[in-house]
């Protein structure tokens, strides 16, 4: 600012202080609230109204129902499309723990890793239509999702897993990492700690994939006949994999092959 | 009751932006002056509808006024003066994006920290007449005074304003 601000154009910044706005959603929720008080004093007479009609005239009976069930599906709708910190999203919350009750143990990892990637999906578009206000709620959503996640993958033994259910899950973690990143390029602080977990059960889960193809095709070549040279390598490659040094056992395969 | 909560729902959206940035202004806080905006106008609807057929007379001097007297009450209560913390606190609200951020420039910061430290009357008046655009005749309704004297006030206010700018950019305020 120059050393002497001239009247007008004092004025003239004066006025560019009218950047000062609230937050949009901030000022809807706020509007919400104010007149949506008088309606929660009046509620329990509407119900009660409501229930005259269906005692005096139980033909209506019939119609009330069908207006509660659509209140309700439109409710639970609506709840769906909700984001961390929004009035519905407690719905959706409950709806996603009624349907976890009956996920079997089996089929624990991969719901956990569907429900992470739907709450980075939910980040995603928090930090994407600059939602502040969600944001702290959406990053705590996504961080105990991914740490639920990390804890069922660290369960699953892969020697006695379908290899390509396990390949999958590995496949769906890495995304969520990959993901993570695109995310972060939006300014959004993200805690390690669910992450690296994930990272570090995706990574056993992987390795021990690797030893079990690496395994498979021991055995493989070990019932085949093979020349005396083959014969070496074949000892080489299970000498390799005794020490855990499998990319090289892979190397050895593939040059020799 | 529905007509009456349509008429405040116009008025929220009229001054929301105003009643806030007017706030604003004075605490520095984005959750402050949230609490007291929604606080403002959650009295102002409960006088408005308990008025049922004779509604405030005049809404936006009755909504300046309370907000008014939710910031004296909130220094009063925290014990603060309102220069305080203003130094410490960016211009911006935090709610807004970031590209709005990038916009404001330091010089906005410099205003606004003096505009902070002017008497409150001197900080009304500037916010109504030059943020607010109301009228001579209007800000002089909310001060409870002629409009001869509200326009000497508002020379004063910006005269005080610019000695506070022109003390501050040569480093003796």
């Amino acid at each position: 600012m120059t050393d002497i601000i001239t009247e007008k154009k004092l004025i003239g910044k004066l006025r560019e202080l009218r950047q000062i706005k609230p937050n949009k959603d901030w000022v809807l929720l706020t509007k919400s609230q104010i007149l949506g008080q008088e309606e929660k004093y009046r509620s329990p007479i509407s119900i009660i109204s409501v229930l005259r009609v269906f005692f005096a005239k139980p033909g209506y009976a019939g119609l009330v129902i069908i207006f509660i069930l659509v209140s309700l599906f439109g409710t639970f709708t609506l709840a769906q499309n909700s984001l961390p910190g929004q009035l519905l999203y407690p719905i959706k919350k409950i709806s996603e723990k009624t349907q976890a009750v009956f996920v079997s143990e089996i089929d624990k990892p991969k719901t956990s890793l569907e429900l992470a990637s739907k709450r980075l999906e939910e980040l995603t578009k928090v930090a994407e239509t600059n939602r502040v206000q969600n944001l702290a709620p959406a990053i705590n959503e996504f961080q105990a999702s991914v740490s639920e996640a990390a804890k069922n993958l660290s369960k699953i033994d892969a020697t006695s897993s379908d290899p390509a259910v396990v390949k999958r899950f590995v496949d769906q973690a890495k995304k969520i990492g990959e993901k993570v990143e695109e995310v972060k390029s939006l300014g959004v602080v993200i805690g390690e700690e669910g992450l690296e977990k994930l990272e570090k059960a995706s990574s056993k889960l992987e390795l021990e994939l690797l030893v079990l193809s690496l395994e498979n095709m021991i055995s493989d070549l070990e019932n085949r006949t093979l020349t005396e040279k083959q014969e070496k390598i074949l000892s080489q490659m299970k000498e390799l994999l005794e020490e855990e040094k499998y990319s090289e056992v892979l190397e050895l395969f593939l040059v020799n092959q | 009751m529905a007509d009456l909560r349509k008429a405040f729902s116009k008025i929220y959206d009229q001054y929301v932006e105003k009643i806030y940035r007017f706030i604003f202004l004075k605490v520095n806080s984005q959750e402050v002056a949230q609490d007291l905006t929604s606080e403002t106008f959650l009295r102002t609807w409960k006088k408005f509808s308990e008025g049922k057929g004779n509604p405030i007379e005049n809404p936006q001097a009755f909504l300046y006024q309370t907000a008014r007297n939710l910031v004296i009450d909130y220094y009063r209560e925290k014990g603060k003066t309102q220069t305080v913390s203003v130094e410490l606190t960016p211009i911006i609200d935090p709610g807004e994006n970031l590209e709005k951020k990038a916009m404001l420039r330091s010089d906005l910061e410099t205003i606004k920290v003096a505009l902070a430290k002017l008497k409150e009357n001197y900080q009304n008046i500037i916010i109504w007449h030059y943020l607010d655009d109301l009228p001579i005749s209007e800000v002089a309704k909310l001060l409870g005074r002629t409009e001869e004297t509200t326009r000497v006030l508002l020379h004063r206010a910006l005269n005080s304003l610019r000695k506070k700018i022109n003390q501050s950019a040569s480093g003796t305020a």
